[in-house]
């Protein structure tokens, strides 16, 4: 019986661990996986984004 | 089972669903903080990005469509298309001289953004752009878009040229699109531009 119990309250609680996790998704985190590439070069050497010619940064991710 | 031992383990059962009971509340408390039943609050450094409220695109403005998106990014009169990576679209503002003083851009999610941690992918991608010196004046997350919920930062960059500009870039995740908004303009002219800025922002569709 004991067990039981133990067991269904052990559920529950991994049961509300999930709900946590959901609740602190919204929050950013500070770093992220840095796995775009350095790949446009400046001056107009890559494609003719303005950025790439002193303008302002596009939203593309480099990938 | 001995009397003590059923005692014990009730005893345990009430102390253990009394926490998982706590713990709960507070899990739903901090999804809630404001008592909303539907759409997450608006997180971090909202009151910097008060303006976005999603309308109607004015009258006389152009709207722009990216290819093979839903995704539509409308500009003020006057303003006109310029040169992007294929599948963006970009309307610019420039001053007699040339020099843009006015910047909108629209770019299909490319792989790496997220929303959970949009502010330093932006920075960290706009250091591997070449710009420097970028400071984050703001960020804010599940703001409300017209067509999806966006994670927007507000901030500050030099370029490889020495130009000085301060931007609005929001990762927005719509139904069938995630799309990064920029909206950029020179500090010098960030009062003026601002409020057209703002609008943009606003009804931009993704």
């Amino acid at each position: 019986m004991l067990v039981v119990q133990v067991r269904k309250v052990a559920a529950a609680l991994a049961i509300t661990a999930l709900i946590g996790g959901g609740a602190t998704s919204a929050a950013f985190a500070q770093t992220h996986r840095h796995h775009h590439h350095h790949g446009i070069p400046q001056h107009n050497g890559g494609d003719h984004d303005s950025d790439n010619n002193g303008g302002p940064s596009d939203g593309d991710g480099n990938t | 089972m001995k009397p003590t031992t059923a005692m014990t383990a009730r005893i345990i059962t009430i102390a253990l669903s009394t926490f998982v009971a706590f713990l709960a509340l507070v899990a739903v408390a901090g999804a809630h903080p404001e008592g909303r039943d539907s759409g997450a609050p608006a997180t971090g450094d909202t009151a910097a990005f008060a303006w976005l409220h999603p309308g109607v695109v004015p009258a006389g403005w152009t709207t722009r469509r990216l290819a093979g998106s839903p995704a539509r990014l409308s500009a003020p009169p006057g303003w006109r298309a310029a040169a992007g990576d294929p599948g963006t679209e970009t309307m610019v503002l420039r001053a007699p001289s040339g020099h843009i003083i006015g910047y909108l851009n629209a770019t299909p999610r490319q792989g790496g953004e997220r929303a959970a941690d949009w502010p330093s992918f932006r920075l960290d991608h706009n250091r591997d752009e070449g710009l420097r010196k970028d400071t984050l004046l703001a960020a804010a997350g599940d703001l409300q878009f017209r067509s999806g919920t966006g994670s927007c930062v507000l901030d500050s960059y030099t370029t490889s040229t020495g130009n000085r500009y301060r931007e609005i870039a929001c990762l927005v995740v719509g139904r069938t699109a995630t799309t990064v908004i920029v909206a950029a303009a020179p500090p010098s002219r960030w009062a003026a531009e601002a409020p057209l800025l703002d609008r943009a922002v606003s009804d931009f569709i993704t």
